[in-house]
């Protein structure tokens, strides 16, 4: 079996699309996409120069997709002095898994002489997940433990290190999942949220001066594509689970869309091309909300959303003790 | 005869199904054709490719991000 733009044998096939794609022109798609979504959501500030480059983290865990993000963004902008590249990686405490995770990417900064940067719960929160696993004070999953102290650092990182935005690898599917767990939880808001946080362009967006902006340049890439980019270029990834993961509902999530998929190819990308229309106009109508609510209030708020700073670290947060804080206090009372 | 299909890090079975694809191999020894590949001599396959070779490894391409 051929690829359809050479004489090459082809290594996959797209049901979504019909295409088949031997390694050059597989490895040319996804780096074609990436970049096309780079130009796209507007990632490269208008004010960003040579002399004045913008700061971009990339939050690298070692995985299939964050390797796979940092090795395509070195590869178009190491020679751009418009952007400088800094990794994060963030250490959970997580035996036998982020130790090897952490080599992963190690291997891949040195190879291609990115700055890294490295932030753990054990010296910011004085914590282990494997024993806030163990221990469960709050009777949660671990990754919902795990995905508040794990925003909590990108965002401290963010700011450290000094970071104009924040990217991270989130695939086709990992974005698709978020879409149905937002619309079949019918929060609307967190639509309009996640569109203003991480989805939207950048001319599209409400400007919030609490976070730093994030973006997802692989999210129009399928998760296997990302892991076969990876396997054909060799790149230094780590693929073993999380001995702790335990996201049963996105688990549901994952196996109904990739059903669908299956009996519908192109499912995917239509779920998250409407998602992200119907993110916009949710955006759009709560912030015009937002404004009228001013306009009719003279002391409004302007801590937007009602955003205040947490009591003991400071961060953004709509209570007075942020949920890290409150996790990090239960966990402590726990030993 | 069927074709023999290796699993990277478990399993190996025998198939029996006549003119295989690749994803009809990794449906049989239950893996989704999104999460893994067929490997015939070491290189990819594409998952509507008929598989001729008597012996196939499956890596699994999704684990973890």
């Amino acid at each position: 079996m051929e690829c359809d733009r050479c004489s090459r044998p082809a290594v996959h096939f797209a049901a979504y699309s019909g295409g088949h794609l031997c390694e050059r022109h597989l490895r040319r798609s996804v780096e074609k996409r990436v970049r096309r979504r780079i130009r796209s959501d507007g990632l490269i500030g208008r004010d960003a120069t040579p002399e004045n480059p913008e700061t971009w983290l990339i939050g690298l865990s070692g995985g299939k997709d964050s390797v796979v993000l940092t090795q395509v963004l070195h590869e178009t902008f190491a020679d751009d002095p418009r952007i400088r590249l800094v990794c994060l990686t963030i250490h959970e405490g997580i035996e036998g898994y982020r130790d090897a995770s952490l080599d992963a990417s190690i291997e891949l900064v040195e190879k291609l002489e990115i700055e890294h940067e490295r932030l753990s719960y054990a010296e910011e929160f004085d914590l282990e997940m494997d024993d806030v696993a163990r221990d469960d004070p709050e009777g949660m999953a671990p990754c919902a433990y795990c995905g508040v102290f794990r925003r909590n650092l990108l965002e401290r990182g963010a700011r450290k290190y000094d970071a104009d935005k924040l990217l991270t690898g989130h695939n086709l599917d990992d974005e698709t999942q978020t879409a149905l767990m937002n619309l079949f939880e019918g929060d609307v808001r967190q639509v309009a949220k996640h569109f203003d946080a991480s989805l939207g362009g950048f001319d599209e967006r409400g400007e919030s001066e609490t976070f730093v902006p994030r973006a997802k340049p692989l999210r129009d890439v399928p998760e296997k594509e990302v892991a076969l980019y990876a396997h054909l270029r060799d790149l230094p990834v780590h693929m073993a689970e999380c001995p702790h993961a335990s996201e049963a509902y996105r688990g549901e999530i994952k196996d109904l869309l990739l059903g669908l998929e299956e009996n519908h190819p192109g499912t995917r990308h239509s779920i998250l091309s409407g998602y992200e229309d119907l993110a916009a106009l949710a955006a759009r109508e709560y912030r015009r909300d937002g404004e009228e609510g001013a306009d009719s209030n003279d002391a409004a708020d302007d801590s937007h959303d009602g955003l205040g700073e947490c009591e003991r670290c400071g961060a953004a947060t709509t209570r007075e003790v942020c949920r890290k804080c409150q996790l990090v206090e239960s966990v402590h009372a726990a030993d | 005869m069927g074709v023999v299909v290796e699993v990277v890090g478990g399993e190996t079975r025998e198939i029996g199904i006549e003119t295989p694809t690749a994803a009809d191999l990794l449906r049989a020894v239950d893996v989704s054709p999104h999460e893994a590949t067929v490997l015939a001599e070491g290189r990819p396959v594409p998952d509507d490719a008929v598989i001729d070779a008597d012996r196939v490894q499956v890596l699994r391409l999704v684990t973890g991000g």
